[in-house]
């Protein structure tokens, strides 16, 4: 078009590199330009140093006591399990994971319904007609998201956790295994709900809609269906029910990032497994969705 | 794309209960100021938004430089687009709004910089969104527009908000960048403003081409070639006797006659034949806006 173009002053457009990396680094710049994420983040740090100072009282308890007595011997193995040293260091290594995944998710939505809350997907769309390319660099950059806000997590963990048990002269722990998988199954679950956050909001285009149902989900859902689970389990002693509520996001992300295998539940990997299954089904449906939903 | 002509074709859009845009064709020709001209609700925006694959047609193309929007490779340097004065993200400031787009279309960000110094905002550059005003808001929109140098540019009212200065520079901005060749589409519904703008209007009702060509032959295709004859006499019924069954007179005005069918200098010419004495003899052009009115009559706008 240049040829025919009589512009008196040619602007200088460059080449552009691939569009993967044009996406993400738009995505990116779209997050740091505005204040939700440093908002989030402190939200997220505040969460950490509570979760700490809880899951560090919970250590001083387990290293100090012995299993009560007169209880039934599943629970005695449960609590023995417990008391384990790897299980509190990889416990306290993951420190605030629980309101640092949702706040992951929260950012994830936002990243996503902040295109139509504040009519930015017309630019957007415009930039880039391949709308599932803009979903999947939100993916992308949701998911890396969730890593910084992994490693600053980390970072701030690890030194503290290792102070902690080295005042009860237990060792880190960094060497063994399980620890190191507590915490790089950490990552995944950062990563994950970064993008289950923004599956969500291409699902439930309303931001308030979206974050109101996350935030309800996370907190007040998992433990009303594991109160219903438990009372239907006790009522009428269905034992496989407990296992339903590993089908729920928060509860299966816990199981995933359990250190060890405590009795009584079902593996590490399965809990991974459902969340990548919630992030596929409903970021692919929100993606079909999208595709061919008028911007308007 | 090596032209910048827009070309819709039966472009259809149906939405639950109301067809917004029926069957409508349409093409706009590069070098010249298109006006897409009708009354609100006639499906302009629903149109230019199918135009730019943001809004998918029931029925129909449209493709500018005979490609979809869609398949357009690196659209941002083929066609810009200004819809709607509030789509940035209050919280961000000008420079970030378009930095975002730069870097979306892998352009370099100094490319912000200079479309806000071609649409005068780099003294707001660095001030919030929501700060800025409905016509800092309409020039952020065109300086986005302009981020690609696109040689098509699609503007949804772009007047909306702006003060007659703003206008006027909206005006010679749009006359300048069709000089250069480049495709200016452009809705409004202000008339008074599309005349002077526009070199070609586009009059759509209802979702149906009403009319289309050069804004002199829209005008002139209207009644009786369009020119109406005031006069002002004391003795309208004798002018009227002598001028015969060629011209149609009616009343008009503190006394005066709107004749039509006939041009002025036969009026002129009828009244010295029947010594009539003459105040006034006027040859009145129509306006866009007595067209637009007229062509788009008893079509409801609200539908």
């Amino acid at each position: 078009m240049t040829a025919t173009t009589t512009t008196t002053a040619e602007p200088a457009l460059g080449r552009p590199g691939p569009a993967p990396l044009r996406l993400m680094r738009s995505e990116l710049l779209k997050i740091v330009t505005t204040k939700a994420w440093w908002l989030l983040l402190l939200g997220a740090l505040a969460m950490l140093a509570l979760a700490f100072l809880v899951n560090a009282i919970g250590a001083d308890f387990a290293f100090g006591e012995s299993a009560p007595e007169g209880i039934p011997a599943e629970d005695r193995a449960a609590f023995e399990a417990s008391r384990n040293e790897v299980y509190q260091a990889a416990n306290l290594y993951t420190s605030g994971q629980f309101f640092g995944l949702m706040f992951v998710m929260l950012l994830g939505i936002i990243l996503m319904t902040g295109e139509f809350f504040h009519q930015t997907a017309t630019a957007t769309f415009l930039a880039t007609p391949h709308r599932t390319a803009v979903v999947l660099a939100k993916l992308a950059v949701a998911a890396l998201c969730g890593a910084v806000l992994w490693a600053v997590t980390t970072t701030l963990t690890v030194p503290a956790t290792a102070t902690f048990l080295q005042r009860y002269d237990v060792p880190s722990h960094l060497g063994d295994w399980p620890v190191q998988r507590a915490i790089m199954l950490n990552l995944l679950a950062y990563g994950i709900w970064g993008m289950f956050g923004v599956s969500l909001g291409v699902l439930i285009r309303s931001q308030i809609g979206a974050t109101v149902t996350a935030v309800a989900l996370y907190l007040i859902g998992t433990a009303a269906v594991q109160i219903i689970l438990a009372i239907l389990e006790q009522q009428l002693g269905w034992d496989w029910v407990s296992n339903v509520q590993y089908a729920m996001p928060a509860v299966a992300s816990a199981l995933m990032v359990t250190g060890t295998d405590l009795p009584g539940e079902p593996a590490w990997w399965v809990g991974g497994l459902v969340l990548v299954a919630y992030v596929v089904v409903a970021g692919g449906l929100g993606i079909l969705i999208n595709r061919r939903r008028d911007v308007s | 794309m090596s032209d910048g002509q827009i070309v819709v074709s039966g472009l259809t859009k149906q939405f639950k209960r109301v067809r917004a845009v029926d069957g409508l064709s349409l093409v706009v020709e590069p070098g010249r100021v298109t006006g897409f001209l009708g009354p609100n609700g006639a499906g302009k925006t629903t149109t230019l938004r199918m135009l730019l694959n943001l809004v998918t047609p029931t029925a129909g193309t449209a493709t500018i430089g005979g490609s979809r929007y869609a398949d357009l490779d690196q659209p941002l340097r083929h066609v810009g687009a200004v819809l709607e004065a509030s789509s940035a993200h209050k919280g961000r400031t000008g420079r970030n709004h378009l930095r975002v787009i730069c870097a979306a279309a892998g352009f370099p960000a100094r490319r912000a910089d200079e479309v806000l110094d071609l649409v005068g905002l780099t003294p707001a550059a660095k001030r919030k969104f929501k700060g800025y005003s409905l016509g800092m808001r309409q020039r952020l929109g065109i300086a986005a527009a302009m981020l690609g140098n696109p040689r098509v540019l699609i503007l949804d009212e772009p007047a909306n908000g702006l003060d007659p200065e703003g206008i006027r520079w909206m005006r010679d901005l749009l006359r300048s960048l069709a000089a250069q060749g480049r495709t200016i589409f452009v809705s409004s519904h202000l008339l008074s403003e599309m005349e002077l703008l526009a070199h070609d209007v586009i009059i759509i009702a209802a979702g149906r081409l009403v009319a289309q060509g050069p804004v002199e032959q829209v005008i002139g295709g209207m009644a009786g070639g369009g020119v109406r004859i005031r006069v002002r006499t004391p003795e309208p019924e004798k002018l009227v006797a002598e001028l015969g069954s060629a011209a149609t007179a009616q009343p008009g005005e503190n006394g005066a006659l709107l004749v039509t069918g006939v041009d002025a200098p036969t009026v002129g010419a009828a009244a010295l034949r029947a010594s009539v004495e003459l105040h006034e003899l006027v040859a009145e052009r129509p306006d866009l806006e007595r067209v637009f009115l007229e062509l788009t009559a008893g079509k409801a706008a609200i539908r």
